[in-house]
């Protein structure tokens, strides 16, 4: 599943973005997508508190919140959701205040095309997985260090109390081979 | 000096007893010769000859032998210059007389005439020059030319010794005819000065013209630049605001084309199940056939793919006219400038055009050495790309683009010539106006060539036009070929723009 949360003070463009996520005649389809929009960055920011969502994607310039500082916000609260930002006019500044501040991953501008939008998602959905999975491996990696530390002081601790134990050899059917 | 210049009137006026004849002066054709000699300058002749011919005029008049005429030289009260003589030693007409001295400086001082007989120096004159200058002189008379109350130079007249002095009848007489004389030299004068006016007006007005067409054109620029800026600036301004409702009718459009091919694909499932079906059917089915019968599935299978395709164009139009108005705000700041081969530029312009060119025109490439210039170079492309669809657009049937680069002293050119329908000349200074195209409606938003324009403007360098109906229209972008020198001169326009 993937979840998607938009936010656009323009209602017409968050009915037109669903209909887009959702469609999977419009290639390429996005598997089994989830959307919830919003018009507003506070009740989004509200919502996320007590949801999560894989990808945010945000209008620029909006009314009460612009999309770079509700982006900001919601690196804050998910630190791994993608993030995009789209915008109907080239304000370089505050692109670039966004890409810096809100670890954007697209830029999208206004009019989109279908296509390229729907393989933006696709891509930061792709990356954001690599991303998730190539952490859980290094926290497994860093499980399992720990297992193999704990086991090592064991073993040191079993040699310091009976030396010579943990270099027991054993014979097939479990007998222990004493050396003399 | 005025006791001396009284006596010597006196001694001048006791000498005029022995009164001779004076030669033609009264005479009417003579009067009117005088006349017509005044009238010659005014019809182009050489003033010095005409001032000459009037002398030898009065020195016939005058039953004399030689003469000469000085005029008070323009801007002076008494620096005299010669005029016209006879009997003198050559290079000596237009030649300035020392100030103050010699009987013509008396007489344009005091404004009286003089009758000298015998020796000058007796008469107390202050004479000039050397002792043999002060030879004797058997009689001279010399008046005053005064116009108006002012003394504009005298004229003089000299009899030799064979022929009988002068007397004070004759000055008098004189006298009454230097009044007429004065009104001919000055009228002369003014015609002299008249023409040199008007030659002088004719070329201030000619260099007035240059430097108001020159202004024109800077002026025409500016309005060019600012009309572009605020253009930019307005559509940088409206450019969110269409763009949204842009960007979801637009994906909608995509959205209902899905949507409708399902739906007509349902429909069909639908209607090969009614036909297995067969006549006899469901009851259910027959209003469901009914309703089927009057509505035209084909044509509206057909009509709905058109019009979804039309709506779409529509509406990229509207989002790549936004574009090229967004293009004028851009200051090109954030735009990073290259060193672009410019032929290998045109080369993949032209790849891109070939096949709208291909049955149009014929190609030649005239390119010239051309250094590598710093550039943005997809800005210069973009103008690339515009002059040769234009060109292409510009041709009925089947003609020549002709690509030619040069260098030009401290500028690089590129030219794009076609051998299409031309631009007249009534609309040659609009066609980098915002909007303005002759193109049939959809073909062109008229902001190509602005666009260009204001693209080469941002590089410090011109867009020039050529055109003649019916022959062709040549482009020529000049570029700066010392970069660092290119935007300062359009930094304002930038400014202006951000």
């Amino acid at each position: 599943m993937s979840s998607l949360l938009i936010v656009d003070d323009e209602p017409n463009v968050l009915s037109a973005m669903r209909r887009l996520c959702l469609n999977a005649a419009v290639l390429p389809a996005i598997p089994s997508p989830s959307i919830v929009t919003f018009t507003s960055a506070g009740d989004a920011l509200a919502h996320l508190d007590a949801h999560d969502v894989d990808i945010v994607i945000s209008d620029y310039r909006m009314p009460e919140m612009d999309g770079a500082s509700f982006l900001a916000r919601v690196k804050e609260l998910h630190p791994d959701s993608a993030r995009i930002i789209m915008s109907a006019c080239s304000d370089i500044d505050g692109i670039v205040r966004a890409v810096n501040h809100a670890g954007i991953f697209r830029f999208v501008s206004k009019p989109w095309s279908d296509p390229d939008l729907k393989a933006t998602i696709l891509e930061v959905l792709a990356h954001r997985r690599l991303l998730i999975e190539n952490r859980e491996l290094a926290d497994e990696v860093r499980a399992q260090r720990d297992v193999i530390l704990r086991q090592k002081l064991e073993l040191e601790r079993l040699e310091r109390e009976s030396p010579g134990i943990t270099r027991v050899s054993w014979t097939e059917d479990g007998g222990v081979l004493v050396e003399e | 000096m005025n006791a001396d210049e009284n006596a010597f009137r006196d001694e001048t006026a006791m000498s005029a007893k022995s009164a001779t004849h004076c030669g033609r002066i009264a005479d009417l054709d003579w009067i009117r010769a005088l006349y017509e000699l005044g009238q010659k300058a005014a019809n182009g002749a050489h003033p010095q000859q005409v001032s000459q011919e009037i002398l030898e005029h009065i020195v016939r008049g005058f039953a004399a032998e030689s003469g000469s005429i000085a005029l008070i030289v323009d801007g002076t009260t008494d620096q005299l210059e010669l005029a016209a003589g006879t009997d003198l030693p050559s290079g000596l007409v237009g030649k300035e007389l020392p100030r103050g001295t010699g009987v013509f400086g008396h007489v344009v001082a005091t404004g009286h005439p003089v009758l000298v007989n015998g020796n000058a120096a007796q008469t107390g004159l202050p004479l000039r020059g050397s002792a043999e200058r002060q030879r004797s002189t058997h009689s001279a008379m010399c008046w005053p030319l005064q116009v108006a109350g002012r003394t504009i130079g005298a004229v003089a007249v000299n009899r030799a010794e064979t022929s009988p002095r002068y007397t004070p009848d004759d000055l008098e007489q004189g006298q009454a005819l230097t009044s007429l004389l004065a009104l001919v030299m000055a009228n002369h004068r003014m015609h002299v000065e008249r023409d040199a006016r008007i030659l002088e007006l004719s070329t201030l007005n000619a260099t007035m013209q240059r430097i108001n067409g020159m202004l024109e054109d800077a002026q025409n620029q500016v309005i060019q630049s600012d009309k572009l800026a605020s253009i930019g600036q307005m559509a940088a301004g409206v450019a969110h605001e269409i763009n949204n409702p842009l960007a979801f009718a637009l994906s909608n459009l995509g959205s209902l084309e899905t949507y409708l091919a399902n739906l007509f694909a349902l429909l069909d499932a639908y209607v090969d199940a009614d036909a297995a079906i067969g006549v006899a059917g469901h009851a259910a089915l027959g209003a469901a056939r009914k309703l089927r019968a009057g509505v035209d599935v084909a044509f509206l299978r057909r009509d709905t793919a058109d019009l979804v395709a039309e709506s779409r164009e529509g509406l990229l139009r509207v989002k790549r006219i936004v574009q090229d108005l967004r293009d004028f705000s851009r200051g090109g700041a954030e735009e990073v400038r290259q060193t672009l081969d410019i032929h290998d530029a045109l080369d993949r312009t032209l790849n891109i055009v070939r096949n709208e060119l291909k049955y149009k025109a014929h190609i030649v490439r005239e390119y010239g050495a051309l250094p590598e210039i710093e550039c943005v170079p997809s800005r210069l492309n973009q103008v690339f790309l515009n002059l040769l669809v234009n060109a292409g657009q510009s041709i009925d049937g089947v003609g020549t683009i002709t690509i030619s680069t040069g260098v030009d002293g401290d500028e690089a050119w590129i030219a794009v010539a076609d051998t299409g329908c031309g631009i007249p000349p009534e609309n040659l200074n609009r066609i980098f106006d915002p909007f303005f195209t002759t193109k049939p409606v959809g073909q062109g938003t008229g902001l190509g060539l602005s666009v260009s324009h204001s693209i080469v403007r941002k590089h410090g360098g011109r867009l020039d036009v050529e055109s003649e109906v019916g022959r062709g229209t040549r482009f020529t972008i000049r570029l700066p070929l010392a970069s660092a020198s290119g935007p300062a001169a359009v930094s304002d326009v930038e400014k202006r723009a951000a």
